[in-house]
């Protein structure tokens, strides 16, 4: 009985600032945090400014420069490090002469949007799901879970691809590209929801709420959901660089963003068979795209130690006692 | 008639992508005189022996001469099949003649070109010692026809008489009766209307002697009786793996066109064509004596040969007769007006699109339909010069008279295939070129398939879109009939003739050339039909491709072609 006490208090504190308060200080204390979200931060600061930086090399993302490369040579670019110069601080893409730096920009706009909202999309149904299939009764969550296990059996790539493939060319590519991930992708968020919402609604405070006369989706919101944001944001966190890396699965294979658009995954795609001749036209999209996953797994871990998942996991209590009676 | 016809035509174009799959590395008129018949490494008279080693990217799937398209069936049938004639094996432009090979000369044609007359050298033998017949050539014509061994060329069906109706011997023992052998070293062909390209097409594969005893249908595939200086002596998992020996019976006096210099030829294929590339190069081993007929070196591949001086020896170049070009499909506004397509044709910018395609190695600027070789009857033409870099200011005062003095905006349709001729890096260079003349170009990239299939659709076809054609043969006629031939839109198949164009001065302009025997006095008429159909700027030629081969550190006497832009295997010497 006091363990369950112990376990409850943390997690139906958490919404209250102090419980943020308390995350952030133990965030605090962990310098590869610290360093991953200031990287991400850059990151989506340079994303964000990527017009004015633009301007500031006097560089368009998507200006032919044929001067720049050797064409009886493949269109290597002419000089040292494909191409850096004054003009062009990141050197240039081979064959078109394209700036590197502001293409490399304008591409982190795409794989963070798309990765972000495709994120928002995952968790907004997962949590509609997960929370329905464990407020409802036994019909409604033998549905929702089939239906989940469907989404979580399909070969999301190959669905991916067709969706992105017979949609109109008209639809915006990067909105497409959100539902796309955002809608193929939210079971596994739903499952986690789900469970939590089974532990919890055995617990105290959840009957108490249900007595004092509230209805079900009151519960839901006043009670369940603060409780569900640990896990949900811990979730989360992995989803984003998952995202990150299907958007550029997806512009690899061509059925992302529409050319000229520039994405990391494009980038790569066009820069595999270079990576001899001109190496740094394959290291400057790579380096990026794995410091940005880096950066968004060691803070979601960071996140996750913070709202201590263990305490959360020791709700597993309450289930304990259900197998045990 | 029709139904056969679209057949025939899809298999063209099959086959037509499998010649550029096959890659080709001929040598250009340019680099022929360089390069000539003698390169790689090696000094001193090209000797008999050794064992030669093929690294290819796709299997050698079929090996039925009925099923097989292009002149000899590419480069490794050619080894093991003879046909009437065949193509002269030699580097350049002299490569695109047609010369005897089975026969004692290329064709003797009646009056108006509807009769060939073929006759067989002495001393023909096959592999296990009989002789050739002329009724066994046209018992490998007749086994053509059949539905089980579909894939050849659509000519013979379209010309032969009664070849529209034809079901094969399997079905139809009577035999075609437009196929006349009056002895066993005589063999006649009666077509339904003139056609002076005949002994082009007599190179092709059909024309191989099959003997009906031998015949096993589907399976003779498995062995095929060999009239050439090799025979198949493995075949495994469907042509990925294929090792040949020689022919004991076949007597180099009857062939002046195979060497046949190597002992053995060991053809290993479903290789990566990065792995090959770097097997060439590195050429350790069994290796330092192979080469490749389907792999060509991409960009980046060639950025690092050519920081390598003993590399770049080893690299040989070839110009196969093929356009790259944006077609137009005036039934589509706003491209029924003559203005807005010349706007366009002023505005491309080639040096970028050419940089697209791989750089000016790769890829040479065209601004005629035809290839650059005499053999296609190349007439040189700029009717609307772009320059180097594009005309924005010419393409914008167009627009203007064309009614669009605020620009237009416009789609492309191109492929998602990574081949640098339909792919997206070429439909961008486009797009930003024409931006700089006020037209904004959205592009529609989609799946290789159905890419195909809109632009090879009569109803669905869009006005605007990146297209590709290759020859059968060198000559005009594959190039400009099956493209500006108005008789020649097909409604219910695959159409390549985007623009739909159906001027009866040019149909009965075509139906003259044909039955030109002098095949120098056709490529010049050829010539000047393409630069009269280009002053309506039916299309927008952006570049023909260049190939470029790397062979191994042993390898000897490297003869590419103009015909077949593929370095030829039957010159070869390891030794």
């Amino acid at each position: 009985m006091t363990a369950l006490t112990d376990a409850t208090a943390p997690v139906a504190g958490l919404p209250a600032t102090g419980a943020a308060r308390q995350v952030w200080r133990r965030l605090r204390t962990r310098p590869a945090a610290l360093v991953s979200a200031a990287v991400l931060l850059l990151l989506v600061l340079l994303a964000l400014a990527a017009p004015l930086l633009a301007a500031l090399a006097g560089q368009d993302p998507h200006a032919y420069h044929d001067d720049l490369v050797d064409s009886a040579r493949g269109g290597v670019p002419y000089g040292s490090f494909g191409g850096a110069s004054a003009d062009h601080w990141l050197g240039v893409e081979p064959g078109t002469g394209r700036d590197l730096f502001v293409r490399l920009l304008y591409g982190a706009r795409i794989s963070l949007l798309v990765a972000l909202g495709a994120t928002v999309v995952q968790v907004l149904v997962g949590l509609l799901v997960g929370l329905a299939a464990g407020l409802g009764n036994r019909w409604v969550d033998a549905t929702l879970g089939r239906i989940t296990d469907v989404f979580l059996a399909l070969p999301f790539l190959v669905l991916a691809i067709a969706l992105t493939a017979v949609v109109p060319r008209d639809f915006p590519r990067p909105l497409l590209l959100i539902l796309v991930i955002g809608l193929l992708g939210w079971a596994g968020t739903s499952r986690i929801v789900r469970a939590q919402t089974l532990t919890l609604k055995s617990l105290d405070f959840v009957a108490a709420s249900r007595l004092a006369g509230s209805g079900r989706w009151r519960t839901a919101r006043r009670e369940l959901l603060p409780s569900l944001a640990a896990p949900v944001i811990t979730y989360a966190a992995i989803l984003v660089p998952t995202n990150i890396v299907v958007e550029a699965s997806l512009s690899f294979l061509g059925v992302g963003v529409t050319p000229p658009t520039p994405s990391w995954g494009q980038m790569l795609s066009t820069a595999q068979t270079w990576f001899r001749a001109d190496p740094a036209y394959v290291l400057l999209p790579a380096g990026l795209l794995f410091t940005t996953v880096l950066a968004f797994t060691v803070l979601g871990d960071a996140v996750r130690t913070a709202l201590d998942p263990r305490e959360a996991g020791r709700l597993g209590v309450g289930t304990r006692k259900e197998t045990s009676r | 008639m029709r139904h056969s016809s679209v057949i025939s035509r899809r298999v063209a174009a099959a086959a037509v992508s499998v010649v550029l799959a096959s890659g080709a590395a001929a040598c250009g008129p340019e680099d022929a005189g360089a390069k000539g018949g003698t390169s790689g490494k090696a000094a001193g008279a090209p000797q008999k022996g050794g064992t030669l080693t093929v690294l290819n990217n796709e299997a050698q799937s079929d090996f039925d001469p009925a099923r097989l398209y292009t002149s000899g069936g590419g480069n490794v049938p050619s080894l093991v099949f003879r046909t009437l004639t065949t193509r002269n094996r030699e580097a350049g432009a002299a490569g695109t003649q047609v010369v005897p090979d089975l026969a004692t000369d290329t064709g003797r044609p009646n009056k108006d070109a509807t009769e060939w007359t073929y006759t067989l050298k002495e001393g023909l033998k096959y592999e296990d010692g009989t002789a050739i017949t002329s009724a066994d050539i046209k018992y490998g014509i007749e086994r053509s026809f059949a539905a089980e061994l579909s894939g050849g060329a659509p000519y013979l069906r379209d010309w032969l008489v009664g070849g529209d109706t034809y079901q094969g011997p399997y079905k139809d023992k009577k035999g075609l009766a437009s196929i006349v052998t009056p002895d066993a070293r005589t063999i006649v062909f009666k077509l339904k209307k003139p056609e002076g390209e005949f002994p082009f097409v007599a190179t092709q594969t059909q024309f191989v002697p099959v003997p009906k005893a031998k015949d096993t249908g589907a399976k003779y595939e498995e062995h095929p009786v060999s009239s050439g200086p090799y025979k198949v002596v493995k075949n495994e998992n469907d042509g990925e793996h294929l090792v040949l020996e020689r022919n004991e019976h076949w007597d180099p006096k009857t062939d002046e066109e195979r060497k046949a210099y190597p002992d053995k030829i060991d053809v290993k294929s479903g290789l990566d064509e990065a792995v090959i590339n770097q097997r060439l190069a590195t050429s350790s081993g069994a290796d330092a004596a192979a080469l490749t007929t389907d792999t060509n070196l991409g960009p980046a591949e060639l950025a690092q040969v050519g920081s390598d001086k003993a590399l770049a020896a080893r690299v040989g170049t070839g110009h196969f007769g093929f356009t790259n070009y944006i077609a137009f499909n005036p039934k589509v506004k706003p491209f029924d007006n003559p203005k807005v397509r010349q706007a366009i044709s002023y505005a491309v910018n080639r040096t970028s699109v050419v940089n697209a395609a791989g750089g000016s190695a790769l890829a040479e600027p065209a601004t005629t339909f035809l290839p650059e070789q005499k053999a296609f009857g190349f007439t040189p033409y700029d009717h609307f010069p772009a320059g180097k870099t594009g005309n924005p200011e010419k393409a914008k005062q167009l627009l203007k008279e064309a009614g669009y003095p605020n620009g237009l905006t416009v789609t492309l349709l191109h492929s998602t295939a990574q081949n640098r001729t339909t792919s997206p890096e070429i439909a961008t260079a486009v797009q930003e070129a024409l931006g700089k003349a006020g037209i904004t170009v959205k592009l529609d990239g989609q799946q290789p398939n159905s890419f195909n299939e809109k632009r090879w659709s009569v109803k669905d076809a869009p006005g605007f879109f990146l297209s590709r054609w290759g020859a059968d043969w060198p000559a005009g006629g594959p190039f400009l009939a099956p493209i500006f031939d108005g008789r020649q839109i097909v409604t219910n198949g695959s159409n390549y003739n985007h623009a739909q164009l159906n001027d009866p001065a040019v149909n009965k302009e075509i139906d003259e050339i044909n039955k030109l025997t002098d095949h120098k006095a056709a490529a010049a008429r050829w010539g000047a039909l393409d630069k009269k159909i280009g002053e309506q700027a039916l299309d927008v030629p952006l570049f023909h491709p260049v190939y470029k081969q790397l062979v191994g550190k042993d390898i000897k006497n490297v003869v590419i072609s103009d015909w077949t832009g593929v370095l030829d295997i039957s010159q070869v010497a390891v030794k």
